[in-house]
């Protein structure tokens, strides 16, 4: 072996060539091969399915899109209750998400599931199910379930969080230092107080950092619940919308822009103090 | 009093408690002032907490009565087919646009490599941020109202959702990057454009991919309801549906938007781990 390196080397070396070439060819055939869907994909969305007649052409754009500069600013005293809405919607929502999603985390983190083979797998598919269903989709459901109104938004809010504050909280678990839960065990704890003292000190800090991310998340789902009847700003657009106000519309989008800027700067302080 | 004075300054340890005056008492002070917004938004938004649990039995029994045999025959019919053929094309470009426009922009907002810290850092970011912070609904809602019904709206915003979505993971990723090759690059005179090619691109192309294949997992999560508001796909269906109480015709939309999502998160989560195995 060792004598027969030098020729070795030499034949690793055309064979690493032949390999590379290899590579680059089949590299050029799956970016053709993407380029061609995307060209399809293209070709029936922009030619097939769109009426460019029916636009206006260019002048036509230009002009709904300048009916959406002329704001009106007379709207802003109408838009305060549905803002405070919104973000409460939110605030709940978040709340609800978490407090739903601690037993969905306790059954689907691997090392304190109460059962392997049952709940762990229900655990994980609830994160799923949760993440999958869009927003919009929840809400629908709720409007059906509960009626009009703020309710069905904070119910829809929480049922959408509880797939990324349970993943991520399962994570924690699941990666948690085994040795305080031992600790406790050794002296007679019991399965309450090993989890008090042992998981959630450690875990802490994860959750909350990620309940301040899921809040600001939610401030921009919630501001759409109205679209389906759920209350708070959505409901305004909505409203403005139905009515052709383009100016109301852009004030609207203005509005959860302003929300969304507050939410970031509360959930940065908020979690530069946690960590 | 003397004396405890004493004893405590020669035993410090002994008065020790769990709670310390400055840091404990914000604490509780910013908990109380949770507690109280959470109690006035219940008021507020006058919500009978009875109904909140009633909610879950109330959706089950919905669900269970006036959707349970899903309207099979209809998701099978070749036009719904279609239609998600159409959602799959939508997210697919909306997808491909969206990264592409996003990494230039990602570059533009990662404050350790970006061109000037001036101009160029607080556009991208801005852009990033507008293009995060409206959902995705209301820019179909936009794009509709401007250039009409149609798979055209969809894409476009499904192309500034992912702007949004890819180009925040991007910029993360670019500000975490080594600057030592960055830092060569510079001092031997390359332009950015080379810095960029050379130093930096090499270095998060991997992650790059992964985050490309993710946003378009949840692309195509936001492409099924994209439709619900005029922008084509299987979204428009589900409206349609709706709208006439149809629920065990919306029912069987549902399970075939949930399948497709689950198949497509499945899909992109094996992608992305034989991708972070290359590394």
């Amino acid at each position: 072996m060792a004598i027969a390196a030098p020729d070795a080397s030499e034949h690793g070396f055309d064979a690493w060539v032949a390999h590379k070439r290899q590579r680059r060819i089949g590299n050029w055939l799956l970016v053709a091969a993407a380029m061609a869907v995307l060209g399809w994909c293209v070709w029936d969305t922009i030619v097939v399915d769109t009426d460019w007649a029916r636009m206006g052409g260019a002048l036509g754009i230009a002009g709904t899109i300048e009916r959406f500069f002329l704001i009106d600013w007379s709207l802003i005293p109408h838009l305060l209750v549905p803002a405070l809405e919104t973000m409460m919607m939110a605030t709940l929502g978040t709340l609800l998400g978490c407090v739903l999603s601690l037993p969905v985390a306790w059954f689907g983190a691997a090392n304190v599931t109460p059962s392997k083979y049952f709940f762990y797998p229900v655990g994980r598919f609830l994160m799923v199910l949760s993440r999958s269903i869009h927003e919009i989709i929840w809400a629908l459901l709720f409007v059906g379930a509960v009626g009009l109104g703020a309710l069905p938004g904070i119910l829809a809010v929480a049922m959408r969080s509880i797939g990324f504050i349970s993943k991520i909280t399962a994570e924690a678990i699941e990666n948690i230092d085994p040795k305080p839960v031992e600790a406790i065990r050794a002296v007679g704890g019991n399965q309450f107080q090993v989890m008090y003292y042992g998981i959630v000190p450690q875990i802490l800090p994860v959750i909350i950092g990620t309940i301040i991310f899921e809040w600001d998340i939610n401030i921009r789902r919630s501001a759409i619940m109205g679209l389906v009847g759920a209350g708070g700003l959505g409901l305004v657009f909505f409203r403005q919308m139905a009515m052709f106000n383009y100016g109301g519309v852009t004030l609207v989008v203005l509005a959860v822009l302003v929300l969304i800027a507050i939410g970031e700067i509360v959930s940065h302080y908020a979690r530069k103090a946690v960590i | 009093m003397a004396v405890a004075t004493v004893e405590t300054a020669a035993e410090p340890r002994r008065s020790w408690s769990r709670y310390r005056h400055p840091s404990s008492t914000i604490r509780f002070a910013v908990i109380l002032g949770i507690l109280a917004f959470l109690g006035w938004s219940i008021a507020f938004l006058n919500i009978d907490l009875s109904r909140v649990l009633g909610a879950f039995p109330r959706l089950a029994e919905i669900l269970a009565t006036r959707y349970f045999p899903p309207d099979v025959g209809y998701v099978t019919d070749a036009d719904f087919i279609h239609s998600v053929v159409r959602t799959l094309e939508m997210s697919l470009l909306g997808g491909f646009f969206g990264v592409a426009c996003s990494i230039p922009l990602a570059w533009l907002a990662a404050r350790n490599i970006t061109i000037s810290r001036r101009i160029a850092y607080p556009f991208g970011r801005l852009a990033i941020m507008c293009s995060r912070s409206i959902h995705e609904t209301i820019w179909t809602i936009l794009f509709v109202t401007v250039l009409g019904f149609g798979m055209l709206a969809g894409t476009l915003a499904l192309t500034v959702f992912c702007i949004g979505f890819a180009g925040k993971l991007f910029s993360d990723e670019l500000e975490a990057i080594d600057m030592g090759p960055v830092e060569a690059m510079r001092s031997v005179g390359a332009g950015p454009l080379q810095v960029f090619q050379y130093a930096v691109l090499p270095q998060v192309r991997v992650a790059f991919t992964g985050i490309a294949i993710y946003t378009w997992d949840v692309a195509f999560r936001a492409a099924t309801v994209v439709g619900f508001f005029g922008g084509g796909g299987m979204g428009w269906y589900l409206k349609r549906t709706t709208q006439q109480l149809e629920s065990t015709r919306v029912a069987a939309i549902l399970l075939v938007i949930i399948g497709l999502v689950l198949l497509a998160e499945l899909g992109s989560g094996w992608l992305r781990k034989r991708i972070a195995r290359m590394r």
